[in-house]
């Protein structure tokens, strides 16, 4: 069963220092994107980065990311189910 | 044979030992390669390099195989044309690095994206051939800035991640225009977990297939650990390596480590039931 898996951005405010929620994610499920796309001639401002589920198809709903994210920004249901 | 080479070998060995493959027109793709692959608009924004979206998925999820096929093969078309990777052994990587230049040491955007590795701590990934030039025009791809190395620096550097366990690719920016030269491990690369989770070949296996000699493997299960590919296991009843040959993807990872020298790579093209398995 596919999970949903939503990261408050407003929450995690600087993953890339964080980044507590990749490491501890036995299956490597989660990972960092940019909500600005590449740019041209600039490097993206670290307040840029975000947290999404890349292989959401490899999450077992341990719950370990949700118990550990320091900011409480992520939430994993299953089947429609309530979020955690 | 293999596709490449038969389409851009031009007489040498290899598609990748062809020098023309490192100097033609520069590559236009950064635009249409989002959209043609059926991936999120923005595919940083979907973490890094998703090269599917969640109807893929989805659609593998309940069992409709036809939707699937109908992906994969719009994904692989379009990968073909601009961005895809084949797998090379140590001895091949080295051999690039004396027929291109420039090459540069730079940080591994997938593992910035699944591990969120620090720039210092990154760099994993080289970049050849011209475009490298224009590296400053893009400098969040090159988070961390360029190292250029000389041939012999080259070589230096992949003998130590192949040390380290991390297997050597060669990817395309506009097909045939070779422009990546990848060390990479799974789950973190987005090519090699691609192609071995949802076998979508954005990752070509190589031109090598290793092979397992029963009398010299003494069973020490030291190259165990080396494969990426999930083609080689320990075998208890034997007490030997086991390596599937068709889920070999050629990078003689597990060739390097064994001291034994039980593993040799064999030319794929040498066995007629792996010939035309890629
Ligand atoms: S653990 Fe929480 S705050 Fe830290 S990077 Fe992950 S989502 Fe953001
Ligand atoms: S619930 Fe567990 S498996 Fe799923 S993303 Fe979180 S840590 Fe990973
Ligand atoms: S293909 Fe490999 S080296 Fe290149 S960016 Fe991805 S993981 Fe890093
Ligand atoms: S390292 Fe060599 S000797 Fe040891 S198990 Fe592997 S193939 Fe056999
Ligand atoms: S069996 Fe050896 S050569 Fe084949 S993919 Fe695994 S490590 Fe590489």
């Amino acid at each position: 069963m596919l999970p949903t898996i939503i990261v408050d951005d407003e929450k995690c405010e600087d993953p890339l220092s964080c980044r507590r929620c990749l490491i501890i994610c036995p299956t490597h499920v989660l990972g960092l994107g940019t909500d600005v796309g590449a740019q041209k001639f600039r490097e993206t401002d670290t307040s840029h980065f975000i947290v999404r589920p890349v292989r959401f198809d490899k999450c077992s709903g341990c719950m370990d990311c949700v118990d550990g994210c320091p900011q409480s920004a992520i939430q994993v249901s299953f089947g429609g189910g309530d979020a955690r | 044979m293999c596709d490449w080479c038969e389409k851009y070998g031009d007489g040498y060995e290899r598609w990748y030992f062809n020098p023309a493959n490192y100097a033609r027109r520069l590559y236009k793709i950064r635009k249409e390669e989002a959209v043609a692959s059926g991936a999120e608009a923005n595919p940083q924004a979907a973490g890094g390099m998703a090269f599917v979206g969640r109807d893929f998925i989805e659609a593998r999820d309940r069992g409709d195989i036809a939707e699937v096929e109908r992906i994969k093969q719009q994904t692989e078309g379009a990968m073909w044309l601009t961005h895809f990777g084949q797998v090379l052994t140590l001895e091949e990587a080295h051999k690039i690095t004396d027929i291109m230049y420039p090459i540069s040491l730079i940080s591994c955007a997938c593992r910035r994206s699944m591990e969120g590795l620090p720039d210092e701590e990154n760099f994993t990934c080289m970049g050849m051939g011209p475009g490298m030039y224009k590296w400053e025009r893009w400098p969040d791809t090159y988070r961390g800035g360029v190292h250029f190395l000389t041939p012999d620096e080259a070589k230096e550097v992949l003998s130590k991640l192949n040390k380290r366990g991390l297997v050597h690719s060669i990817y395309t920016f506009g097909t045939p225009y070779l422009g990546g030269l990848c060390n990479c491990d799974y789950p973190d690369c987005a090519a090699i977990r691609t192609v071995v989770d949802l076998e979508i070949k954005i990752l070509w296996k190589g031109h090598y297939v290793a092979k397992i000699d029963p009398e010299l493997c003494n069973g020490c299960a030291s190259c165990i650990h080396r494969c990426q590919f999930r083609a080689l296991s320990f075998n208890p009843s034997r007490n030997k390596a086991y390596i599937d040959q068709f889920q070999c993807f050629g990078c003689g990872l597990c060739a390097t480590e064994c001291d034994q020298e039980a593993i040799t790579m064999v030319e794929r093209a040498s066995l007629p039931a792996l010939a035309n398995v890629w």
